[in-house]
């Protein structure tokens, strides 16, 4: 141990004269490097922001009970009571027509102008159940059971289809992880390789003279951990002026859209790079020091 | 020291290069193998040095037999080895203190001591004033001193050189032989593999192995130096 760390200076100036040595063709392995744990990146972030989507979906998980609208305002909100009560509802409330119709004003916001044709107020009273999403199915059929509840109205078909859209984002984003993994690895290993071909006479030498594998080796570690750690700042900083800018562009136009707030989305993202990033670099260095030692 | 037994050595090729030798080296010795180009010597030192294994017979280097499988052995009797190679294998892109510098990085120095030391092998071959030189730029009896600075900064019980006169003129052939042999001390042997047999014929206490066609002869020669 004292040794190594008496060698670390030595260590990063031969990893740095490795990279140097040749410059063109490990500019590109860093430009790919680059390149590909980009489109990782940006897999990350969608995944991160449809989690969120559907984590929030679930949470807002309610179904509207419209009810007969013969009942008077007491046994309406007896009514609402007694759904409150059943199991598997958080809480039921009383959604009465003038509310309904200012919330479809929000909804519609600069077209709430088109309610104003209508002579009276065409939204029904109703009572708003908010569930728990993993038992939509039996509360729906109790809700119904209800003699004074007319029919029920929920979100199960939107959830099912976001769902099925995540199911496919995260389906395609493991894909991408699976592909940027196993490229990125053999990117390192080959330039690993490349650097120890180009220095098979300093290594052969060093083994004559006794030296251990772990000292030839550890500067091809630094090369690969340097390459991929650099590679894994510059795609931060990219992915970080990214999400800015996405964020401008979607918090205006698509406002409905829960995003997460913009530093943890970035934190997340770099936190999720950069560890990334350590892991490619060691594994494929390893895999290129590995790979050729019987050659040597 | 070193217990050559029976050995003989047979490249894949066919060529027989050593031929059921025996040679013991002792502490303290300074060993000069001599012969024609092709008779062997290199083939000896390879043997000695663990960069080949015999086809037949037993190599025994302080005490450790050279053998393929044992590599971890090999690796730490390599660190006790100073070698100075025929081809030199210096480092290119270094200055001649990185090259010895590198030879010791990994033995049980201190960053003081791999420095220190270092220095003061350049110093021994005096070669100070041309620490700072890429070793491309060095003369080839320059470089030839680097590589047996390399080789003596690691305070090493053997020292192996193979043909260290080979491109030099006559006055820098001497000095080299002359450098080299002044490291052998109480515990550290001295094995010089030359052809140059002229530059030898004077000098005491000495061991020449005759080399010819895998075959050898030994020859102990006494007195002072």
């Amino acid at each position: 141990m004292k040794n190594f760390i008496a060698n670390l200076g030595y260590f990063f100036k031969e990893a740095r004269r490795i990279i140097f040595s040749n410059k063109l063709s490990n500019f590109f392995t860093f430009s790919g490097t680059v390149l590909i744990l980009l489109i990782f990146a940006s897999v990350v972030a969608g995944w991160s922001v449809s989690s969120r989507l559907v984590g929030m979906l679930e949470e807002e998980a309610e179904i509207s009970a419209f009810f007969d609208e013969n009942l008077d305002e007491k046994e309406v909100f007896a009514l609402a009571e007694d759904l409150s009560k059943l199991d598997g509802v958080r809480n039921a409330r009383v959604v009465d027509e003038s509310e309904a119709y200012k919330r479809m004003q929000e909804i519609l916001a600069d077209d709430a102008g088109i309610l104003e044709l209508f002579e009276h107020n065409p939204f029904k009273a109703y009572i708003e159940i908010r569930i728990d999403p993993g038992r939509t199915e039996s509360i729906i059929e109790t809700v119904k059971g209800f003699k004074e509840i007319e029919y029920v109205r929920d979100n199960k078909s939107v959830l099912k289809s976001i769902n099925d859209i995540i199911r496919g984002i995260k389906t395609f984003g493991t894909l991408i992880i699976f592909a940027v993994g196993i490229t990125t690895i053999i990117i390192i290993s080959h330039m690993i390789r490349q650097g120890i071909y180009n220095n098979r006479d300093q290594i052969r030498t060093l083994r004559f003279l006794g030296a251990p594998r772990t000292f030839i080796g550890f500067p091809f570690i630094c090369v690969g951990l340097f390459m991929t750690v650099a590679a894994g700042i510059l795609t931060s900083l990219v992915m970080l002026i990214l999400i800015h800018k996405v964020y401008q562009i979607m918090g205006g136009s698509i406002p409905f859209i829960p995003l997460p707030p913009v530093a943890d989305l970035s934190l997340g993202v770099i936190i999720v790079i950069m560890g990334v990033s350590i892991v490619l670099g060691l594994t494929g260095s390893l895999f290129g020091l590995s790979s050729i030692k019987d050659h040597q | 020291m070193i217990e050559v037994k029976e050995v003989s050595l047979r490249y894949r090729d066919g060529t027989l290069a050593l031929n059921n030798i025996n040679l013991t080296v002792g502490d303290n010795e300074l060993v000069y193998i001599t012969g024609p180009s092709g008779s062997g010597k290199t083939s000896l030192l390879k043997l000695i040095m663990g960069m080949e294994y015999p086809t037949s017979g037993t190599v025994k280097v302080m005490g450790h037999e050279m053998k393929e499988e044992k590599s971890e052995e090999l690796r730490n009797l390599r660190k006790k080895i100073g070698p100075v190679f025929q081809e030199l294998k210096l480092v290119h892109g270094r200055s001649a203190m990185e090259n010895v510098m590198m030879g010791i990085r990994f033995l049980d120095f201190s960053r003081q001591e791999i420095r220190r030391n270092s220095a003061d092998a350049l110093e021994k071959v005096g070669l100070s004033h041309k620490a700072d030189s890429m070793v491309e730029n060095l003369s080839w009896g320059e470089a030839q001193r680097v590589s047996i600075a390399r080789a003596i900064a690691r305070k090493p019980r053997l020292i192996l050189a193979d043909e260290p006169t080979g491109n030099l003129d006559h006055d820098n052939a001497v000095n080299i032989l002359n450098i080299l042999a002044s490291f052998r001390q109480k515990d550290t042997s001295v094995i010089i593999a030359t052809h140059a047999t002229h530059l030898i014929e004077d000098q005491k206490n000495i061991t020449i192995v005759r080399m010819n066609q895998g075959n050898i002869s030994v020859e102990k020669r006494g007195g002072e130096e």
